[in-house]
């Protein structure tokens, strides 16, 4: 049964479809030349619920060879996009199979646009990266399976176009093939798999090819659906990044976030890794009642049976593998701001809910993506891949990335502009050294030094707490701008 | 083990967590309340969010006075069940001058009556962030729209200075003059709206069930006389049709299609089987290629 007729048949049964079987989001990677807009388009064209206005549109727009619709109007976005002829930001598309939502995710595959293909790729399950196959593997296939590993993609694809260009040819495809598995070895893959595309023609996309007859494999489109949903697997340690405490009453105090791994019963017993305080977990509520347990991808509210005064920015974990208190951290990031790194400018770190001043950074090495070979560097701008040293101005809760990816990802942001001049994610980390054992030239401010003076207006509720630490963030940031090292010890 | 979340639970979670970190990093959001169905998901969502508290902001509704009289009833009931705050802000210089969508071109009265009197209200107020039920499957240049987008001074979108969004993380430290838009269903569609009302069995205005009413054809939509202030251009006259809303807006630039759905399953069958998307409905969108985009960038939600 081919993609098109089962959808057809989930047409013609709507209220069989009252809610689809989870998610895929699917990143595609690759230039305008290799045809991607046109593989997207003609997935979108094929396989999904694409509405009569949107295929009218495409009917009028230009004809390309063969006199086939233009597929890529459908994908490209932006006027100045589609007068330059080019994609340069990431476009969000949403269709519907029989039996999933998938969201292509398109993001520009040039050089100059490495960190668009960084932040679209952080949000995808998969990756779909394309290659004409007359050129074959070029060394930007090679860039892209260094971003996307970067950012913790585990599973992608290589669609290997415009084989009907190529003379259906199974030794070139085979070919190919060879040189994708022996790049995606280099990385922390767990599925990598190529398949023979005509995303013109649209053989094996969503219809198997008439022409390859050698080709077992599935299509993309089955192939995508195989992979499993997003959400599904609720594998890992369980870790929830506090947003918000809310509050009913007195006997009420919920700590609001959602799990970002694992799973959590009602009963089990939870830590903050920063205070290393624990309590176990009382109540799981939600508007529509409370729950038994909760995994990864719920937003819920959490009572425990201890006061443990934790607020915004904590993170709750499991007590065995629990997140580290970190100060010094190694990262891998993409800087994605046109404003090059300045030692001199002072950056905040925004984990999932925390914001912390950073009070020392270093690069120390630029990877080359082409070759994967990381050379020494000082500095970074646009779309450079860097290792760097964070130091972080008070501790916060972090873990590794390949451990735990949600709580081992950050950003790094711009105090003055706002901006989010680069993503990172956490390679290495330094438990916070114990108190009093400070480096020597290390101002530490102090929860006394602001309760005299800055603070004196603010009381012990939570509210005055949170702009409390607010104000004392702000105060280590102009220090740290002013070339002032700075620690922030806000216990009492 | 629990069975494994659908795509209606995933897009719940990921909407209240979106809530959740504008309303902790914002110092004043509100939600703009527009009254139809993509409101009313995502009021709803906000009191999942906040839950066992009612959410912490308040509901502004840009009126431009030419809402279908229902849908005016509605949003003071909704608001008023909820006990939430609602503010209602028309643009008094908009009115003084007359404009109207009768008589004036669609993107101007646009730019006075909606864009503008946004401007307004949250200047007035002091808002730094407002919820939008803005969705990317909408139109093309919202298909690269942001969760958090930003707006710089005189609220003006600049496409090419929107921050990049990673992981699920989320950045909402403003700059000088910016204030933020947040669209916590960035990532529903039309499709989901519905479902989602039909599983939660949420109200919506009754305008978007099928009934008989008084209609006008025009350029190939069906029009609605709401009242008194459609006036019939040569050779129209008003027919009884059985018609529905598929989007709602001001009376006279929205169109209705013929329907016999007279219930939510009605209306859910329709638009999982529907061939064209809701934005045909919206007369404004048409004026000219890119035109989202230009709306956007002088202000427009």
């Amino acid at each position: 049964m081919t993609a098109l007729t089962r959808i057809n048949e989930a047409r013609s049964t709507p209220l069989a479809t009252g809610s689809l079987n989870g998610i895929l989001r699917v990143l595609t990677c690759g230039s305008v030349d290799d045809g991607k807009s046109t593989l997207i388009g003609r997935l979108l064209w094929d396989a999904s619920d694409l509405f009569d206005d949107q295929r009218a549109t495409l009917e009028r727009g230009r004809r390309i060879d063969g006199g086939h619709p233009d597929y890529s109007l459908l994908v490209d976005g932006l006027v100045a996009e589609r007068e330059q002829g080019i994609t340069i930001d990431i476009a969000w598309r949403y269709f519907d199979t029989a039996t999933r939502r998938f969201v292509v995710i398109d993001s520009p595959g040039h050089e100059q646009y490495t960190r668009n293909m960084a932040s679209g790729a952080s949000h995808a399950d998969v990756a779909i990266m394309l290659v004409d196959a007359r050129a074959g593997i070029k060394k930007q296939t090679k860039r892209h399976a260094a971003i996307l590993d970067l950012v913790g993609l585990k599973r992608v694809v290589l669609a290997v176009n415009k084989m009907d260009l190529a003379g259906w040819s199974e030794q070139r495809f085979r070919e190919i093939e060879r040189d994708f598995k022996a790049i995606a070895a280099r990385f922390h893959f767990d599925d990598a798999v190529a398949i023979p595309v005509s995303a013109a023609l649209g053989d094996n996309v969503a219809r198997p090819s008439d022409m390859m007859d050698w080709y077992r494999g599935p299509t993309l489109l089955s192939h995508l659906e195989s992979l499993p949903s997003r959400g599904a697997e609720a594998a890992g340690p369980f870790r929830m990044p506090v947003q918000t405490v809310l509050r009913q009453g007195v006997d009420f105090r919920g700590l609001a976030g959602t799990v970002s791994s694992g799973a959590i019963h009602v009963g089990d017993p939870v830590v903050d890794p920063v205070s290393g305080r624990a309590a176990n977990v009382k109540r799981i509520a939600t508007f529509d009642g409370d729950l038994q347990r909760a995994a990864v991808g719920q937003a819920i509210v959490l009572q425990l049976d201890a006061d443990i005064d934790m607020s915004r920015g904590a993170i709750l974990a499991a007590a065995e593998g629990r997140p580290h208190a970190a100060r010094d951290l190694d990262t891998h990031l993409v800087w994605l701001s046109d404003t090059p790194f300045d030692t001199d400018n002072g950056y905040l770190l925004r984990t999932a809910t925390d914001l912390v001043p950073v009070s020392a950074m270093e690069i120390t090495s630029r990877l080359d993506l082409e070759t994967l070979a990381e050379h020494p560097a000082s500095t970074c701008a646009a779309n450079d891949i860097v290792l760097a040293r964070i130091s972080l101005g008070r501790p916060t809760a972090l873990d590794l990335f390949l451990k735990a990816g949600e709580t081992g990802s950050f950003m790094l942001v711009d105090p003055i502009s706002g901006a989010t001049v680069a993503g990172g994610v956490v390679t290495e980390l330094a438990e916070a050294e114990p108190k009093g054992a400070r480096k020597a030239g290390v101002f530490v401010l102090s929860r006394d030094n602001l309760e005299c003076g800055l603070c004196a207006d603010l009381g012990g509720g939570a509210a005055d707490q949170v702009e409390f630490r607010r104000r004392a963030n702000e105060v280590a940031l102009l220090l740290s701008a002013a070339g002032i090292a700075v620690e922030l010890d806000l216990q009492s | 083990m629990s069975a494994p979340l659908s795509h209606l639970d995933l897009l719940e979670a990921e909407s209240i967590h979106i809530f959740r970190e504008a309303a902790a990093q914002f110092r004043k959001p509100v939600l703009m309340y527009s009254i139809g169905k993509d409101s009313t998901v995502l009021l709803h969502l906000a009191r999942k969010a906040f839950f066992p508290e009612k959410p912490p902001f308040s509901l502004l509704h840009v009126d431009t006075t030419w809402k279908f009289r229902e849908m005016i009833a509605f949003r003071d009931k909704t608001a008023r069940d909820l006990g939430l705050e609602l503010i209602v802000h028309t643009n008094q210089d908009g009115l003084a001058r007359g404009i109207n969508p009768i008589d004036h071109a669609p993107s101007v009265y646009t730019d006075v009556m909606k864009t503008a009197a946004l401007k307004q209200a949250l200047d007035m107020h002091g808002f730094d962030a407002a919820f939008g039920g803005a969705r990317r499957d909408e139109e093309a240049s919202r298909a690269k729209e942001r969760v958090f987008s930003f707006r710089a001074a005189g609220h003006r979108w600049d496409p090419r200075k929107q921050r990049p969004e990673m992981w699920r993380l989320l950045n909402g430290r403003l700059g000088s003059g910016e204030t933020a838009r947040v669209f916590p269903l960035s990532n529903w569609t039309e499709k989901d709206v519905w479902r989602y009302l039909a599983r939660e069995k949420l109200d919506v205005v009754p305008l978007y069930f099928a009934a008989m009413r008084p209609t006008v054809e025009r350029n190939g939509q069906l029009l609605v006389v709401d009242d008194e202030r459609f006036k019939l251009k040569p050779g129209e006259h008003v027919e009884a049709r059985r018609v529905r809303f598929r989007t709602l807006g001001c009376y006279p630039l929205t169109a209705a299609v013929g329907s016999e759905a007279s219930d939510i399953e009605g209306v859910v069958a329709e638009t999982l089987a529907a061939r064209t998307s809701e934005r045909v409905g919206r007369l404004i969108d048409h004026d000219q290629s890119g035109a989202m985009e230009k709306k956007k960038q002088e202000g427009y939600f």
